[in-house]
């Protein structure tokens, strides 16, 4: 059965509890934290709203960064995005696919939240849960996390008009389920992500033939480069060779300027 | 300011073994192999047998319950102990980050002696036995030249028991302090005890659960991640309570506010006043409730007639309405609407007198002893160790107490002197002002102080005029630093004693006044690092090297715990298999003294006294009154300061895993000024401030969350601590721009928002 996060962004007051937590105890190197809290403003001064963007893996159902992961590293299980370290090979795909840009290289390997499978698999429940001062967070079977987050937004829909949930539907669905007191973007978040199956095509069939030495990237049209350019995609794809000497062949330098 | 990195020569031979006790230097312990590991497969939990030991958290001095977990003599993973009140099982971010504290490479590792110039922090690494030899025969030297009375005892953190308020009672010292008090706390304890015959204490008594209302004036929640607050407060607003915030700054919580007020700094006295005027005037305050439990009621009313919101409007820069409006709110909730008593209420100046327009508005609406307003909390019952009697009673008060307060007379020393801070002249009464200790140890007025005694207070970055602290520091006859960390003021101590963290020790038992009363255990999960000793060890050594034999006549810590916890049916062991909590029954509500026959109110009346006597008796206004605070010079802004949620005052800017998340404070400015000045976010400029002095360099985080006349930081960074990998030089320190302080006559608090500030470039 899927099981998913709810992350009540009407309770979090961002006091990154959970990101200390979850460094804590999956002992990440001390320069690596899988959560992020960035702080949005709206309106200028006195008429403001504001509030924190709790930046974390969402758990894509169809999730673009499995399906660019050449090693498998990245799989779905238990409707959660896993990574599995050993397998990486620090080609950074995900890092330059993923729609929410989560994955981050770390020690040359990928690292993202991997919905804390080994603590939840010994009979624990997450490092970030169990700990969230605000109980923010929670953490359970995909559907009942959704008829929770319905009843929530249900009920401060006084306070919040706007309120919302977001993650039912995007890419395929989310393993972490959101309760917004407004729109999407005022924190910054995408209301619609792109959508994974065209982008992994274009990686597949463009992106990925590109990096291997292919020199036909002029050709990908400017959707798939909105989501590549963002990050300056070639120069990022000659750290990942360089940080990976024994993978594949070095690209076009011709394509440097593309 | 002396720039200055500790510059050690190492001792060979680092396991001293005092006799009897158990201080194997475990080497490069377990942290820094934790530091190295990447991502360890199998997780720790399934690589042996997890141990859990009780605690309680010291990264701040809230005191969460924790339980402590620990594979291999290994402290791994600290959660919230379940059964604890404060913690139920959860921890905010510098909680989680205790194994990281320990762990942290800069750590003092072993006893020191100065070889180089004060200041210089040039020592030699000794034994305990010459560190406590030569400590003992430093102080004993001052006692026979000066009296006891001039050793200073300074202390903070959970462990200053020992040295703050156990040995400087027994030594005898009037002239122990603690920054919690002067520096934070005393004018709000000090209006509460004048209002109400009691302090507000440690854990403020508010009922939570079935509040329906929440004013915080100046207090940021969740930016002030104290935990358990942390969590009462989203309960709270979740279950729909209302939430008022007042304050110059649009802080995480005025995010999640009903009402903001964006008040004026500095005005909020005229703001409580037009609350009062408001609840009278409107007929919206619990006459029933007044009647019965308070005095002054006409005096009140009298006093507030012409404090209309009209009135306090232009001086706070709210408007009328917001004013009436949110008093409106509040009534409409009372007496499940609380003004929220908040800490670091050192401000202005006159503070004790804005903390009582708090309690006067809190009273109109009848919050004390109702659910959903304030509880009476009430301290465990718990024996002391049987020991004489003291050579000072009450040392430096605490956070709240004045010490011998129950006598009314300041304690004298053995040799006869009171305390050398001023209170009786320069201000009425309250513990003991630390920042009032300084200019006598430079004038030798009222009398000399020749030594001082640092436990883990950041000297250098926690008192106002860092400079004065320096010239004091200078003049000293003797300096002992106990900390675990290498801080600025370290340098400046002739001695050294490295402490083994919270973690690494046991420790005195903490006793929680609370609406159910408890007391908290420390266990070690692993022996003391490196060749550190626990805080009791050093009390305990050196009290015995000074003749103070009869105070320290346990022989172990865990003789010491078991006899205390006798008295409550306990000991270590079971209190332990306990679950590391005892809880004991509490008497919150005013029915329960009702059904007593009692008064829960320890004034002289045994009612809440609005109108104070004891303030007018001593020529102070009976019921606070609006004085203007002094203004921005041109070109300037008010510097304010506070929290962010992974640092604690000035202790964990060096540690690693907070460090990591957040390694320098931002300066922030409302975004409209920053542009006029030419400046955007993440420029890099420095601050000055009105004396000339400058601290930097900070990056610019022009914002629309701030008002145009001030601007904001954490406190804490800019440190000069070059043993410090991670914190030295990172940000600017709010402490290196306080060049003044402005002493409340009342309680001797040091209000500390009276200096101003500019951007400049370069330092
Ligand atoms: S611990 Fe909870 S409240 Fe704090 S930042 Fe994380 S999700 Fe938000
Ligand atoms: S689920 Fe686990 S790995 Fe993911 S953010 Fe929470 S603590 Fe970290
Ligand atoms: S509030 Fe945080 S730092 Fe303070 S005692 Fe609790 S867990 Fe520790």
């Amino acid at each position: 059965m899927a099981s998913a996060f709810l992350l009540d962004m009407t309770r979090c007051i961002g006091c990154e509890a959970c990101v200390l937590a979850c460094k804590a105890g999956n002992q990440l190197p001390v320069d690596t934290q899988y959560i992020e809290l960035i702080e949005h403003t709206s309106g200028t001064f006195p008429d403001l709203t504001g509030g924190f963007q709790n930046h974390r893996c969402y758990h894509c159902a169809d999730a673009t960064c499995v399906a660019v992961c050449p090693t498998g590293a990245l799989f779905k299980e238990d409707g959660l995005t896993r990574l599995d370290r050993d397998a990486c090979s620090g080609c950074g795909y995900c890092v330059q696919s993923c729609p929410y840009e989560v994955p981050v290289m770390s020690d040359g390997r990928s690292s993202k939240c991997d919905g804390c499978a080994a603590n939840v698999g010994a009979g624990g429940s997450p490092w970030c849960v169990t700990t969230c001062p605000a109980k923010a967070l929670e953490f359970g079977v995909r559907d009942a996390i959704l008829a929770k987050a319905k009843e929530r937004v249900a009920a401060i829909k006084d306070r919040y008009p706007k309120a919302q949930i977001y993650g039912e539907t995007q890419a395929g669905g989310l393993g972490l389920i959101l309760v917004l007191p407004d729109d999407p973007e005022t924190l910054d978040i995408p209301a619609d992500p792109p959508d994974a199956p065209a982008v992994v095509d274009l990686w597949k069939h463009v992106v990925q033939p590109v990096s291997m030495g292919a020199t036909v990237l002029a050709a990908a049209g400017a959707g798939v480069l909105g989501i590549i350019a963002r990050r300056n995609h070639m120069a990022e794809l000659r750290e990942v060779e360089e940080t990976e000497k024994a993978g594949v062949s070095s690209g076009d330098p011709d394509t440097e300027d593309v | 300011m002396a720039r200055v990195k500790l510059d050690i020569t190492r001792r060979q031979f680092l396991a001293t073994g005092l006799a009897g006790t158990a201080l194997l230097g475990t080497g490069m312990g377990p942290g820094r192999s934790n530091l190295a590991m990447r991502y360890p497969d199998p997780p720790w939990f399934a690589t042996g047998e997890v141990v859990t030991t009780y605690n309680y958290c010291d990264m701040c001095p809230w005191r969460c319950g924790i339980a402590v977990q620990s594979v291999d003599g290994k402290v791994i993973k600290i959660d919230g102990n379940i059964l604890d009140p404060k913690s139920r099982g959860k921890l905010c971010g510098r909680g989680q980050a205790g194994v990281s504290f320990m762990n942290d490479p800069d750590r003092l590792q072993s006893p020191m002696i100065r070889t180089g110039e004060r200041g210089e922090g040039k020592f030699r690494e000794v034994t305990w036995e010459e560190a406590l030899d030569y400590t003992a025969e430093k102080i004993l030297a001052i006692k026979d030249t000066y009296g006891p009375e001039a050793l200073a005892i300074f202390g903070h953190t959970t462990g200053d028991f020992w040295f703050t308020d156990y040995f400087a009672q027994a030594w005898g010292t009037p002239n122990a302090a603690k920054p919690s008090s002067s520096l934070c706390l005393s004018p709000r304890d000090e209006a509460s005890k004048l209002t109400f015959g009691f302090p507000v204490g440690g854990h403020e008594p508010m009922d939570w659960d079935e509040m329906e209302c929440i004013t915080l004036i100046g207090s940021h929640i969740g930016e002030d991640s104290r935990n358990t607050v942390m969590q009462d407060f989203v309960e709270a607003r979740a279950r729909g309570a209302q939430v008022i915030v007042v304050d110059p700054r649009f802080s995480s919580a005025a995010a999640k506010a009903d009402y903001w007020l964006p008040i004026k700094p500095g005005t909020d006295t005229a703001l409580l006043l037009a609350w009062a005027n408001v609840l009278i005037t409107e007929n919206r305050f619990d006459r029933a409730y007044l009647d019965e439990w308070a005095t002054g009621l006409d005096e009140l009313t009298a006093h507030v007639r012409e404090f209309t919101p009209e009135w306090a409007a232009p001086i706070t820069d709210l408007s009328a309405e917001q004013i009436r409006a949110t008093a409106r709110v509040m009534s409409d909730r009372s007496p499940r609407a609380v003004i929220m008593p908040g800490r670091h209420v050192v401000w202005y100046g006159n503070d004790t007198q804005r903390m009582r327009a708090e309690f006067l508005v809190n009273s109109l609406l009848g919050v004390y002893g109702r659910h959903g307003g304030m509880y009476f909390n009430k301290s465990p019952f718990l024996e002391a160790y049987p020991h004489p009697p003291f050579a000072v009673t009450g040392s430096s008060g605490g956070c709240s107490a004045e010490p011998g307060e129950e006598s009314d007379v300041l304690p004298l020393g053995p040799t006869g002197k009171a305390r050398a801070d001023g209170a009786r002249e320069a201000f009425l009464r309250g513990p003991t002002a630390m920042q009032e200790l300084i200019d006598p140890m430079i004038t030798d007025d009222p009398y000399r102080i020749a030594g001082l005694v640092v436990y883990g207070v950041n000297l250098l970055n926690s008192i106002p005029i860092p400079n004065r602290t320096i010239e004091a520091l200078k003049k000293l006859d003797f300096v002992l630093a106990v900390d675990v960390l290498p801080q600025e003021h370290v340098a400046w101590a002739d001695v050294v004693f490295p402490e083994a963290t919270y973690l690494e020790r046991y420790d005195e038992l903490s006793p929680i006044a609370h609406k159910t009363p408890y007391i908290q255990m420390r266990e070690p999960a692993v022996p003391p690092m490196y060749d550190t000793m626990p805080g009791w060890m050093m009390a305990r050594e050196l009290g015995l090297r000074v003749g103070l034999d009869a105070f320290f006549k346990w022989e172990t810590i865990e003789e010491y715990l078991d006899t205390r916890l006798r008295s409550v049916g306990s000991n270590l062991e079971k209190m332990h298999d306990d679950g590391g909590v005892i809880i004991q029954e509490g008497k919150p509500y005013l029915e329960d003294f009702v059904a007593d026959g009692e008064t829960p109110f320890h004034t002289a009346s045994g009612k809440i006294q609005l109108a104070s006597e004891d303030l007018a008796g001593a020529g102070f206004d009976a019921i606070p009154v609006y004085e203007p605070t002094e203004e921005p010079p041109e070109g300037y802004y008010r510097l304010l300061y506070g929290r962010v949620p992974v640092h604690t005052f000035a202790k964990t800017q060096n540690t690693p895993a907070l460090s990591a998340v957040y390694p320098e404070n931002e300066l922030w400015i409302n975004e409209d000024e920053a542009t006029a000045l030419g400046y955007v976010t993440g420029d890099r400029v420095w601050l000055e401030n009105d004396n000339g002095d400058r601290s930097g360099p900070i990056a610019v985080k022009a914002t629309q969350r701030i008002r145009k006349d001030a601007v904001f930081m954490a406190h804490g960074f800019g440190q000069n601590a070059e043993g410090l990998t991670n914190a030295n030089g990172r940000g600017a320190s709010d402490t290196k721009l306080m060049s003044r302080y402005k002493l409340d006559p009342i309680s001797g608090g040091g209000g500390m928002r009276v200096n101003f500030v500019r951007l400049v470039e370069g330092g």
